[in-house]
């Protein structure tokens, strides 16, 4: 301990700049990982808290295929009593007007309050004050009135509402005005969605909701909770056809299977920004190591044995890491924030409603990132300890086994990198694991490493190249800057592998992205040919709860302009253990107005005209790659019918959500789930017709009581756009903070290096070199560190981008993605990179100007 | 008078008392001399050197190079007198390991913004003139010791500078490579009438000097003149040599 404190402490203190530019880069890097991990768990916590919290001490429930069941079934289900108490229940999602004009999303809970009070802790502050529960008498006296609901009483706090006071809500299509009947403590169902929760009498619930004579679910409280498994199956064997019995938490292990892409690759990215944390500490105790020579040497002949020396330089990486990785949790709780911000869009977007707020920093992910960042330091620092344990005393001191500084190519350098990148091929040509592109990051990890091992050849012939080239651009500064990295290729390799694989990581994620938007505008383009795009206000893409009222549909078709309007209906099916969108269109309409792309077969409208009258159907392709189905195939679907097998007749491209759609025409719909109520409507114009001028006519009819959105062409464009791009701005959140560590990683090994060559500089100063000539020549070096980086992130990042495109993409999401080049963006990056790694130079370009002292250069 | 040293003081300030290096220190150089300062350790050799190559200002004292004031110039100033009137020549070479030979030896002319071709086409001549053209394009780490000196000498005369400063630059040597350096050293002084001064610890090197200034604790103790039987019998704390 005592020798850590006087060798490794104390020359840690020495060397200040170097150990905050380590720490602070495994800071940024753990505190990455667990925002992203806290924004995951955000998004999927707060949806799993909220069926927790809702369902009460529910055993069991009862779903419907799709669209819920109807309430007349009920009646066949009364055996069920013989189990447990049965509760039947509506559960949507609205949106409240506060009296600031601002809106906030509601979940509503609909039940029938006799039967639900033993489901559910409902404590209603003016009963709890006589400290007793409400009588189901008292309790439905509350909510007799179909206008009346009861809201949590931290939502009346936070928003200075009180019993009798009157809240707009917007249910569905509808905006109506509703009594605050009561308010519920914060207990039991009212802590779900941090208190956004209202309870309503469930027949009021369907009439806001627009679903009369529909249950979202029955539920069930057994008898006897420890027969549960037995219960289930019983149950589930004498259900009729179309219904299925499940327990609550499946609900949240079926999202849970949703988002597992697209957290896995969240996650996967952010490791990214440990990755290059990693290199700076290997970069920190290689240095350490190499300036250290000598007194390792000494440390050695008084006796240390090569184990105590190995032990003090990976101590030296714990004790480095160790304060990262506390700095990093703190740091991490404060991205995820913005993290859960960022994100959230698309989640709400694209998969669920999620929590706005990251959850609270307890011991799970201290132990996570304890776990995952200590024993990587570890791991990144343990080459260069073992070679401080392998230094010869003697040698070591006399310093004649210095590294020899001078880099030559070697043809067997090359070896390991090629071995790589072969097998990198060879990851790439698999299939996914478990729905996962494990081995798709496998090759890109392949890739990245081959990469590293690959930069001090490229460094060496780049220098080469670059000898005179320099001097033509910058006259002697520039050659000197290049005899510089030239003579210290084995020391600066680490920092610009580690910029090159942060860059390769940016140009391959905008090589991505943009081609991915390209793709989408294309899509776009040729798709959405329709002048209006209608949904229900309250509606995102994925709430299946909100449906147009029978009203609104009959203004939009009875409008004198309108051509045609195709009522689409979507909502979640669970196929096989995953959830999927099942929609149903007018396709004849779509067939005359529309346009799709598809994919199989080379027919495809055909192919969708003769779904019309049979039991078939059409597939997104992230459906068809998903679960593995081509045209011709069957595929097998759970109907309030009982289960029915639909024939695969198309595959089309949609880019809307990668969960897999299956969309069949609206008459196969109406035999197999009865008549669907439309949840999106297209709406065809005569010719001739404004769009903008029938948007508004049609909002003006709709009136206030209504609340529809209508997007004309050009703005449902920049609509899917905006979606687009926000989904993809936590990515280069994620890749800004990668760089910015790897930029740390250039600054401080260039200050080493400066440190180490004082000799040379002041030498250089001596024979007439002035402060100016010295500050250029160090901002060159540390600007070709970035250019030589750059160009190699830009080749490293094609490769890396061909794997996203073609192969994770493909696995996670089961898109085709038309390769793209984003040609601006490479250039503006590849000048901003140069200019801030130049930048990075100046500290270092400051501290060598100021060098010479004359004893330098007359003693050794 | 190539330089002139008038009672030059340095004290250097720092740890826990100040140290005075050079004590008093008079002596001057005319073009084309061969001066050899000599001492043991720590006697203030190399510190006057290091003035006197305008390395370093004096704490008090004047110090001229070619009549001018070193104590009036500013860093920039002092760096261009260096780089277009001043060579050096060290004890451990300090060629820059990155550069080849050739590169090295061009480096003064580059620095002054000198042509490539010019500067390739001098340190060519150069290299021919110590002996090295076979090495132009080795690196220091590939050639002997004896050459890196050379190498070393050829930069500092690249420039044709007035005054040519060399610390002890056989002190690194074996004794037969630094003879060959002396006698380069000697042939430059001579054919191109350079000014040279030299600090050594080696009385061998020091009798190729015309004069040889001898210090201990800062100051002059007395000053041999080739040729002389018997020192100069001039003031040691104020000689003018």
């Amino acid at each position: 301990m005592r020798l850590f404190k006087q060798f490794i402490l104390r020359h840690l203190r020495n060397e200040k700049l170097r150990s905050l530019a380590t720490i602070l880069g495994i800071a940024l890097g753990i505190a990455v990982v667990i925002a992203i991990r806290m924004t995951n768990d955000s998004s999927l916590r707060g949806f799993e808290k909220a069926i927790e919290t809702v369902s009460g001490r529910t055993s069991l429930e009862i779903t419907g295929a799709g669209t819920g069941l109807d309430e007349l079934q009920l009646n066949q289900l009364d055996w069920l009593r013989d189990y447990g108490q049965v509760s039947p229940v509506i559960e949507g999602d609205a949106e409240v007007r506060l009296a600031s004009g601002r809106t906030e999303a509601i979940r509503v809970l609909g039940v029938d309050v006799l039967r639900d009070t033993k489901f559910r802790d409902y404590r209603i502050l003016e009963f709890a004050e006589k400290r007793r529960d409400p009588r189901p008498q008292e309790f439905l006296e509350l909510l007799l009135d179909p206008q009346s609901l009861i809201i949590t009483e931290k939502f009346a706090s936070r928003h200075a509402l009180k019993v009798g006071d009157r809240l707009k809500v917007t249910f569905a299509d509808k905006a109506d005005e509703y009594n605050i009947r009561g308010l519920l403590r914060d207990e039991g169902p009212a802590r779900a969605m941090d208190g956004n929760f209202a309870l309503m009498d469930i027949a009021a619930a369907q009439l806001a909701f627009n679903r009369l004579g529909r249950l979202d679910r029955v539920e069930i409280l057994l008898n006897d909770r420890s027969r549960i498994d037995a219960a289930e199956s019983e149950v589930s064997k004498k259900l009729p056809e179309g219904l299925r019995v499940n327990r609550p938490a499946r609900r949240g292990s079926q999202v849970e299977k949703m988002l597992e892409a697209f957290h896995f690759n969240l996650s996967a990215l952010s490791y990214i920004a440990l990755l290059v944390g990693l290199f700076l500490i290997y970069n920190t105790v290689s240095i350490s190591v190499i300036t250290r020579r000598e007194e390792i040497g000494t440390l050695r002949a008084i006796g240390v044995t090569r184990g105590k020396i190995l032990n003090l330089f990976l101590s030296e990486a714990a004790a480095l890491s160790t304060i990262g990785i506390s700095l990093g949790l703190i740091l991490g709780r404060f991205l995820a924030y913005g993290a859960v911000r960022l994100t959230s869009t698309t989640v709400n977007a694209l998969y669920i409603a999620s929590a706005a707020e990251p959850p609270p920093l307890n011991l799970e992910y201290v132990l996570i990132a304890f776990a995952v960042g200590l024993p990587l330091s570890l791991f990144a620092a343990a080459v260069p300890a073992i070679e401080a344990a392998r230094v010869a005393p003697t040698a070591a001191m006399r310093g004649s086994d210095r590294l020899e500084s001078r880099y030559r190519l070697r043809s067997r350098y090359l070896i390991i990198p090629l071995l790589l990148l072969a097998l990198a091929w060879w990851f790439s040509k698999q299939g996914p694991v478990a729905g996962l592109p494990i081995f798709g990051y496998a090759a890109a990890l392949s890739i990245v490493f081959g990469l590293a091992f690959l930069v001090p050849a490229m460094l060496f012939v780049l220098v080469k190249i670059g000898n005179r080239l320099l001097f033509r651009l910058f006259r002697i500064e520039g050659r000197l800057a290049n005899a510089n990295l030239a003579g210290s290729i084995p020391r600066v390799s680490i920092s610009v592998a580690a910029l090159s694989v942060s860059l390769s990581m940016m140009v391959a994620i905008a090589v991505m992205i943009g081609s991915f938007r390209e793709t989408v505008v294309y899509w776009v383009g040729q798709t959405l040919k329709a002048d209006l795009y209608m949904r229900p206000a309250t509606r995102n893409n994925v709430a299946t709860d909100a449906v147009f009222s029978s009203e609104v549909e009959r203004i939009v078709q009875s409008h004198p302009s309108v051509e045609a309007a195709d009522r689409f209906r979507n909502f979640d099916l669970v196929y096989g253990d995953s959830l999927v969108t099942l929609g149903t269109g007018e396709f004849e309409k779509q067939l005359k107005h529309g346009k799709l792309i598809f994919k199989t077969p080379a027919d495809g409208p055909a192919a969708m005209r003769r779904t019309i009258g049979v039991d078939a159907v059409i597939v997104s392709e992230s459906f068809a790659i998903k679960h593995q189905k081509s045209v011709g195939e069957e595929i097998s679907l759970r109907t309030p019918k009982g289960e029915a097998r639909f024939l695969v007749s198309a595959v089309y491209y949609d880019y809307s959500s990668d969960r897999g759609i299956i969309v069949m025409d609206r008459g196969t719909f109406i035999r197999w789930f009865g008549e669907p109520q439309s949840t999106s409507l297209t709406v065809y114009l005569r010719q001739g017709a404004d769009a903008d001028a029938v948007r508004e006519d049609l909002l003006k009819q709709l009136g206030e009581r209504y609340q529809v959105l209508i997007y004309t062409n050009s703005s449902i464009r920049q609509e899917v756009l905006r979606i687009f791009d926000s989904t993809f701005s936590i990515t280069y959140a994620l890749e800004v903070i990668a760089i910015f560590v790897a930029i740390l990683g250039v600054a401080t090994p260039l200050l080493t290096l400066i440190l180490e060559r004082k000799r040379e500089i002041s030498m250089l100063r001596l024979i007439g070199a002035d402060r100016r000539q010295i500050r250029k020549m160090v901002v060159i070096e540390a600007g070709l560190m970035g250019a030589v980086s750059q160009s190699l992130g830009l080749i490293v990042g094609l490769l890396l981008s061909f794997v996203l495109i073609y192969v994770i993409n493909v696995q996670s999401f089961g898109w085709t993605i038309q390769f793209h080049l984003p040609l601006g963006f490479l250039v503006q990056s590849t000048i901003l990179i140069l200019t801030a790694t130049a930048l990075s130079g100046i500290y270092p370009a400051r501290r060598a100007s100021q060098l010479m002292a004359a004893e330098q250069v007359t003693e050794e | 008078m190539i330089l002139v040293v008038d009672n030059v003081i340095k004290t250097y300030v720092g740890g826990e008392s100040p140290v005075e290096a050079v004590r008093g220190v008079s002596m001057e150089l005319r073009q084309g001399e061969m001066v050899a300062i000599m001492g043991p350790s720590g006697c203030g050799k190399s510190t006057l050197l290091h003035l006197c190559g305008a390395m370093d200002r004096p704490t008090s004292g004047d110090l001229l190079i070619e009549g001018v004031n070193i104590n009036k110039l500013n860093d920039d100033q002092l760096t261009r007198l260096r780089r277009e009137r001043i060579g050096f020549v060290f004890q451990f070479f300090n060629l820059l390991p990155t550069l080849s030979v050739g590169e090295n030896i061009a480096l003064p002319l580059l620095l002054d913004g000198g042509s490539e071709s010019e500067a390739a086409r001098r340190a060519s001549e150069l290299a021919e003139r110590v002996g090295l053209s076979h090495r132009l394009r080795h690196y220091p780490q590939q050639i002997s010791g004896g050459e890196m000196q050379r190498a070393a000498i050829a930069r500092s005369v690249i420039h044709k500078p007035a005054l040519l400063i060399a610390d002890d630059p056989t002190g690194n040597l074996d004794s037969d490579n630094g003879e060959k350096v002396l006698k380069l050293l000697g042939e430059l002084n001579r054919e191109i009438g350079i000014t040279i001064l030299l600090a050594t610890h080696s009385a061998e090197t020091a009798a190729a000097a015309g004069r040889v200034i001898h210090m201990r604790d800062g100051k002059v103790e007395r000053v041999v003149v080739r040729g002389a039987l018997q020192p100069s019998e001039e003031s040691a704390t104020h000689a003018i040599v």
